[in-house]
């Protein structure tokens, strides 16, 4: 199946804080950065989600 | 306790406050006498007035109970760690209620003239020249305050016997202002006005080496850091007709990254986005999400607060 295109807006200060981590070696590029946020994010919402259903809660996605 | 060389000692009776020059290295008992007495307190860079301990910076780093182990910060710009917090034998202090003042007396009882901390602070800190104008906001020593579920602050009645006692170790040299709260018709000090007593001692180095080590940052300005470094002296405000802004970081400018999600990874997107809040703008939802994983994985305090830790 085709990639879906997003384009993210940001400006030069968010453009900055990401560029520094990127400086600091947690991703090779934007991209990669925007995509490692991407599966981290989801992972943590997902094992979130498990723990509550564990537990008898279900929250949204916050 | 300890053998710390006591400085100098005062009684403030109900009603009043004093003023007391603190030097870096100095500490400030403010202790309980009979006990239930709420303390006002402010204080200024003793070199610089305009430097002054703000509640709003200290509430957003320690939150709404501040008390051992915290300090009391000064305003933006200068954002700095002006006293630390170094015994609390209570643990209850408040941030969230401003001074009482005669208004509030006048209005909510009818009082045409009343003890009052914003009026007490203005008397003791006139010795030095300062105005009315010139009180901020108190930090609350042994003041029992909650929030209501409505989010309106509420106060209750304190616990405090007589000895407890708060210590505030100066880490620059201050002009320290503890007053008695005035309020005598609210819980705050259980329907009573009470004396509190005041040492100044010389802090030892058990003392000092307790004290955690605070960044030192560009953004921590000083006057010499201003564009207009001048404190007005005149009451009316007029235009300087050769302003020119120069807002920092301006203009805003906006750069578009295009970036592609394979099948898996929309999936993946469109099971977590904020579509309550961005509905089908896709871009907002996943700028919200990049900054969002950035504050989670990153942030050493919590969001919108300085951290405080020195690396």
């Amino acid at each position: 199946m085709a990639e879906t295109v997003v384009k993210l807006r940001l400006n030069q200060q968010q453009l900055e804080l990401i560029d520094r981590t990127i400086a600091q070696g947690v991703a090779p590029d934007r991209l990669a950065l925007v995509r490692l946020a991407l599966h981290e994010y989801a992972a943590a919402r997902k094992a979130q989600g498990n723990q509550a259903n564990n537990s008898g809660k279900m929250e949204g996605a916050q | 306790m300890t053998d710390r060389q006591i400085l100098s000692e005062f009684v403030i009776e109900p009603g009043t406050g004093k003023a007391i020059e603190l030097l870096k290295g100095q500490i400030l008992r403010v202790e309980q006498v009979e006990g239930g007495q709420c303390a006002d307190f402010n204080c200024f860079n003793l070199h610089d007035y305009k430097e002054f301990m703000h509640c709003g910076r200290t509430r957003t780093v320690h939150g709404f109970h501040p008390t051992k182990g915290t300090f009391m910060w000064s305003a933006p710009p200068r954002e700095r760690a002006m006293l630390y917090i170094l015994e609390d034998t209570v643990g209850r202090n408040d941030v969230l209620f401003p001074r009482c003042s005669a208004y509030v007396y006048e209005a909510s009882y009818g009082f045409a003239v009343h003890t009052n901390c914003h009026d007490i602070q203005a008397e003791a800190q006139r010795e030095y020249g300062l105005t009315p104008d010139d009180v901020h906001d108190s930090f609350n020593l042994f003041m029992c305050t909650g929030v209501d579920e409505d989010g309106h602050a509420f106060m209750t009645r304190q616990t405090t016997k007589p000895g407890d006692h708060v210590d505030l170790l100066a880490l620059m040299d201050v002009l320290a202002v503890p007053n008695v709260c005035g309020a005598d018709v609210m819980k705050t000090s259980n329907f009573a006005l009470k004396p509190l007593k005041l040492t100044v001692f010389a802090a030892d180095d058990a003392d000092l080496a307790r004290v955690p080590k605070t960044p030192t940052l560009a953004s921590q300005r000083t006057p010499k850091d201003f564009r207009n470094p001048t404190i007005k002296t005149d009451r009316p405000l007029r235009r300087d007709p050769a302003y020119r802004a120069e807002f920092p970081n301006t203009p805003i400018v906006i750069t578009e990254l295009a970036i592609s999600l394979s099948p898996a990874e929309l999936e993946m997107f469109n099971a977590v986005k904020r579509r309550d809040i961005y509905g089908e703008d896709d871009a907002a939802a996943l700028r919200d999400l990049l900054f969002s994983w950035w504050e989670e994985r990153f942030l050493l305090a919590h969001a919108g607060a300085p951290a405080i830790e020195s690396k």
